[in-house]
């Protein structure tokens, strides 16, 4: 099924700010909330695992429900995961499209990664604490 | 140690009344602050020494060394990318364009993902705003565009806005009316007089509708403009028109949805036709606690308030082609100085990619996302907590925030200086 | 131990009555001496024009409005670019050039010291930091009063001593340097999107009147002792028949001072105007200056506007949106929680424009009919009238009775029944010119004491050497060679070192900030009063005690102080 991808700051998302290794870090920006009713039709439980897609690639989040999302839209915080799927385009803004990707959503039984795995898949290397 | 007055780093807010406990170099509490306040003054999670990579081995190296590993990568590289600075003070960012200049690198701020596009607009038909404070002491209509202060700027309405009593309004909860508009319910939107509920990409059009109201075209404006009924476009216009003095604060929802720039031009249009009838003013809630003043800054220094571009020896500016995400989209850049911010977390995963491939350093107190694609981090003192300078508001009142315990760690500012100094050897006159 | 002799100077110091005498000036650790040893380094003036640096009273160059003109130009950066170059960085714009542009400019005219014509106390701080990066001028600040709640409280009550108590917390606060009112009363109505029309209208909520404020804040000023007056953008700025009120402010003013005048009257080209619309809009400078003559305890500077493009910028919020209304191209505006406002828009002055052509005519017409040119100070406001860079051209207009002919017949042509302009044969000489751009502005801001403006022993040795020879040039038909001479000395010197040779600035500056501290008795110190901190901490955004700019955004200070007469 596809959807408009949101993001935004969460004050959950703000608060780990300084500790983006962390697993609560981890949880909230890779929390994918969608309308209860499209959870319903992809036969999504709250919490499953769900991949979401787009042109740019694709990323492993959770799904939860939120009641004050309209069906075909989704929100999840800024951070790595989202920008995962975002694609750098600017339209020569210097801005890419964060609020508007377009994307396309499925459940895995694949797991979510932590942060430093996504950036290793970037061609980085994980620094442990 | 109490400390009173305390300005807290986080958010653009800059809020200036915190009181923090300190003991040794500890912060135990933090008093009137928000949750990230909170968050920021007691977390513990600094780097504790500089690190460097070697392949997929990271060992610690002397704050010397990697000192001068950092200015001899800036040295070596062609087209050097100078990126962040909004999470420190203006004197650091200041050497930090002075450095690019003897580069001839691009520097960039992280207005280039955030509010880079209301720069844009604003140099197309200016910027009608007031500091805060006007805010606070007159007005009695406040409208959120594409904002969520509630997480996002967790005191804004009750330092500036929404409940914050002022000289000329007493009584600020009862007497103040509140609009919001957004793509989606939030917290903000829930204690709103009016949520005008816009469908997503759908904003420029329902700002072009208010704008023609006000004009006097009530009558041709659809009965639904991107999700908004015209009777509610209708009452959200009269409620402006009739305002003593209204304000309006923007935020992302504006700048990153479709239409971008274009969006804030029709803003700050409306604003401007607002205030032929009363007064309007308009602000974009600025993210970084110093985003503004690394605008201010490259601004006095270079002409722009970000992408500046010195590869020419001339400053030269041209969004889209001189930001931060084209350059490492394309990429262009050999080498990348981030200093104080995390494009790891907040770029797309082709601009991540090219960080990764060429030499990144990181100047940050914390690992971070970024800390994972760099070849070497150097962790610095954190403005406003054990190290001080200039903050400007997201209003552009500056105020110099404060050290509360010596730290044990450089500044960043000092970390600049020594390797503008290296450069300046090999560059200078 | 540094010492510099210059040899064979031509010079001209008014304050000292020396007019075109050739002699050597002796410098030593950056000051004016008797002699200096035989190992002072010599620079030859070989008979050209020297002068006391030149200091601009009235200009914009740093802080908030300043730079929100540059953050929103980019046309104008493009509009001015030099890359870094030696000990030079790298600059922008042309109108609103960025602060190392404005400084090598400035220091390649000679000019060493400016005072920034408009620093809202809360935003200071900003100001301060881009002084700092202004390196080749002293800098002072004005400070902004015109819409300030205590103020205009005290004024209210009719207690002078309780205005100069509020004024000296606020200027020490805000290491500024004067007593400045922009529209007095009309930027607090501009917080409602209103105006005050007349200096006897009544400012919302606060029950006072223009009249009042600027009565009240000049003696307030001579209570303090401050080294300048207060220094005044009128009401109605830009309004046609706005001379009325004009002169009704040049009637309100007391002589207080027996050094300077008591009233500084800025850019008064823009409140000239007779008619009652754009369309028949006239000079009434003949109006104004008689006022002038006849009133020496005011000191007027002219606000010349010259045709092209530039950027308006000042403090008088209502007024740029009113020129908004007619310009249409973009409007910013930054109103001051409990102090002043603020706007910008970018103009062009065209010649085909009546309009733009009697403002050009009136501001030259106010240097020429000014009788005492100690009274009359050559600015442009800049940059609205026109970027500080056209100062040469000015002087040769004023200097050229057949450069303002060959000017004239450029006009719209109706212009000639709309001003004197055409009848005036005047032409200044270099003594006069000297007068108006440096010895004039020394004395009337008050810094002659603290060796500005001149080069008798003990003065800062700031000097200006122009490759001008009085001697062999007729101003009044070489009026190419003025304007070349004027633009870029042979040699800039700044406290007694060379910082500027032939356009080219060769140094890193290091400039001072002039500040003052007037001292008030413990019971006028507001930091102690009930009423004033409890209102502070209740309007204001920021706490009080992280409102004063400290003193690391002086790096290197001057402090003015003064004894309180209360």
């Amino acid at each position: 099924m596809n959807f408009v991808l949101n993001t935004g700051r969460t004050i959950k998302q703000g608060s780990y700010v300084e500790r983006k290794n962390s697993d609560g870090y981890r949880d909230e920006a890779s929390a994918c909330r969608m309308n209860p009713v499209d959870m319903m039709e992809l036969d999504l439980e709250d919490g499953v695992n769900i991949k979401m897609s787009s042109p740019a690639g694709s990323v492993v989040m959770k799904a939860f429900s939120c009641q004050s999302l309209k069906r075909g839209e989704v929100f999840v915080s800024l951070g790595p995961y989202a920008n995962h799927i975002i694609d750098g385009e600017t339209h020569g803004t210097g801005m890419p499209d964060f609020k508007t990707t377009m994307v396309h959503i499925e459940s895995t039984d694949e797991d979510v990664v932590p942060v430093s795995r996504l950036m290793e898949e970037c061609g980085g290397w994980p620094y442990e604490d | 140690m109490r400390i009173e007055d305390v300005i807290c780093p986080f958010c653009g807010c800059l809020c200036d009344d915190l009181v923090v406990e300190v003991q040794g170099t500890t912060v135990v509490s933090v008093e009137n602050g928000c949750t990230l306040a909170h968050e920021k003054f007691t977390g513990d999670n600094r780097l504790q020494a500089p690190i460097k990579r070697d392949g997929r081995t990271w060992h610690p190296v002397s704050y010397d060394e990697a000192i001068e590993t950092t200015a001899q990568i800036l040295l070596e590289a062609d087209r050097p990318l100078l990126y962040g600075w909004s999470g420190t003070n203006g004197e650091a960012q200041s050497i930090g364009v002075h450095l690019a200049e003897l580069l001839g690198a691009v520097i960039d701020n992280t207005s280039t993902v955030c509010h880079g596009p209301s720069i844009m607009a604003i140099q197309e038909v200016g910027h009608p705003g007031c500091t805060l404070g006007q805010v606070k002491n007159r007005a009695d209509v406040i409208v959120y565009w594409g904002a969520n202060p509630i997480e996002a700027h967790p005191r804004h309405m009750s330092r500036y806005t929404t409940y914050a009593d002022g000289f000329f309004v007493k009584g600020a909860f009862l007497e103040r009316k509140v609009i919001v508009a957004d793509v989606r319910e939030t917290e903000t939107s829930n204690i709103a007089d009016e949520f005008m509920h816009i469908e997503p990409g759908g904003d420029y059009a329902v700002l072009s509708a208010l704008r023609a109201i006000v004009r006097g075209k009530a009558d041709i404006i659809p009965s639904y403009v991107s999700g908004v009924a015209r009777e509610q476009l209708v009452r959200v216009a009269e409620m402006c028109m009739n305002a003593k003095f209204g304000a309006i604060f923007f935020g992302l929802g504006l700048t990153m949805s479709r239409g971008k720039y274009k969006n804030i031009r029709n803003a700050v249009e409306l604003t401007e036709e607002l205030n032929r009838f009363t007064k309007f003013t308009i602000s974009p809630m600025r993210g970084h606690w110093n985003v503004y003043g690394s605008n201010e800054v490259f601004t006095w220094i270079s002409g722009y308030p970000f992408a500046v571009d010195f590869a020419r020896g001339i400053a030269f500016y041209n969004p889209g082609e001189t930001t931060s995400i084209d350059i490492l989209r394309r990429g262009e850049c050999d080498a990348c100085l981030v200093v104080a911010s995390d494009p790891g977390a907040h770029f797309p995963k082709q601009c991540c990619r090219h960080l990764a491939e060429i030499p990144t350093i990181l100047i940050d107190p914390h690992v971070n996302v970024t800390t994972h694609l760099s070849h070497l981090q150097i962790p610095v003192a954190v403005t406003g907590i054990d190290s001080e300078g200039t903050a400007y508001r997201m209003d552009g009142v500056p105020i110099r925030t404060r050290m509360l315990y010596k730290s044990r760690y450089p500044s960043d500012r000092e970390i600049l200086e020594k390797i503008y100094q290296i450069v300046l050897k090999e560059k200078g006159p | 131990m540094s010492e510099l002799l210059i040899r064979n100077a031509c010079v001209i110091d008014p304050l000292n009555g020396i007019n075109g005498e050739i002699m050597d000036i002796s410098i030593r650790d950056g000051r004016i001496v008797e002699e200096v040893s035989g190992n002072a380094q010599v620079i030859d003036a070989a008979g050209c024009l020297t002068l006391p640096g030149g200091v601009d009273s009235h200009t914009h160059v740093c802080g908030t409005k300043v730079n929100f003109g540059r953050y929103m130009s980019p046309e104008d950066m493009r509009a001015g670019r030099t890359a870094r170059n030696g000990c030079m960085h790298v600059t922008s714009g042309y109108s609103v050039p960025t602060t190392f542009g404005n400084s090598y400019r400035y220091s390649n005219m000679g000019y060493t010291t400016l005072l920034e014509g408009a620093m809202a106390p809360l935003e200071a701080r900003h100001t301060h930091e881009e002084f700092t990066a202004t390196p080749h001028q002293d800098m002072m600040a004005n400070t902004l009063f015109d819409g300030n709640w205590a103020i205009m409280e005290a004024v209210r009550d009719k207690d002078v001593r309780r205005t100069a108590a509020v004024v000296a917390w606020y200027l020490k606060a805000a290491r500024g340097f004067a007593i400045k009112l922009t529209n007095p009363g009309g930027t607090e109505a501009w917080g409602w999107g209103e105006d005050v029309s007349g200096i006897h209208d009544t400012v919302p909520n606060f029950e006072v009147t223009p009249a009042e404020i600027i009565g009240t804040m000049i003696r307030a000023n001579e209570v303090l002792r401050l080294p300048h007056s207060v220094h005044l953008h009128c009401n109605n700025l830009g309004v046609p028949g706005n001379y009325q009120t004009t002169l009704d402010t040049i009637g309100l003013v007391p002589d207080l001072n027996k050094t300077r005048q008591s009233l500084y009257l800025t850019h008064v080209q823009f409140h000239s105007y007779g008619g009652t619309t754009w369309r028949d809009i006239d000079s009434k400078s003949e109006e104004i200056c008689k006022a002038v003559n006849n009133t020496p305890q005011v000191t007027i500077d002219m606000g010349q506007i010259m045709f092209g493009r530039t950027t308006t910028m000042t403090a008088d919020g209502p007024m740029e949106f009113k020129l908004y209304m007619l310009h249409r191209n973009k409007w910013s505006n930054h109103d001051v929680e409990l102090e002043t406002g603020s706007g910008i828009i970018p103009v062009y002055y065209f010649r085909k424009s009546m309009v733009n052509c009697v403002m050009w005519a009136i501001g030259l017409e106010l240097a020429l009919l000014t009788k005492n040119p100690w009274q009359c100070l050559l600015s442009t406001d800049n940059p609205n009238g026109a970027p500080f860079v056209k100062y040469p051209e000015i002087i040769a207009l004023l200097m050229s009775k057949k450069l303002r002919d060959q000017e004239c017949a450029l006009l719209e042509p109706r212009t000639e029944h709309h001003v004197p302009l055409f009848a005036i044969d005047r032409e200044l000489d270099w003594n006069e010119i000297a007068i108006m751009t440096r010895s004039a502005q020394a004395k009337a801001l008050g810094i002659r004491d603290i060796g500005k403006g001149h080069l008798a022993p003990g003065a800062e040795a700031d000097v200006a050497i122009y490759p001008l020879k009085t001697s062999e040039i007729d101003p009044s038909t070489q009026y190419q060679q003025v304007i070349a001479g004027f633009s870029r000395t042979k040699f800039t010197i700044k406290r007694g070192r060379v910082v500027s040779r032939n356009g080219e600035v060769i140094v890193d500056g290091a400039n001072s900030t002039i500040w003052v501290k007037p001292k008030v008795p413990e019971e006028y110190n507001l930091s102690n009063d009930p009423d004033f901190v409890r209102k502070f901490q209740e309007y204001y955004t920021v706490r009080m005690s992280n409102y004063p700019v400290q003193d690391v955004y002086l790096p290197r200070g001057v402090c003015i102080e003064t004894e309180a007469d209360l």
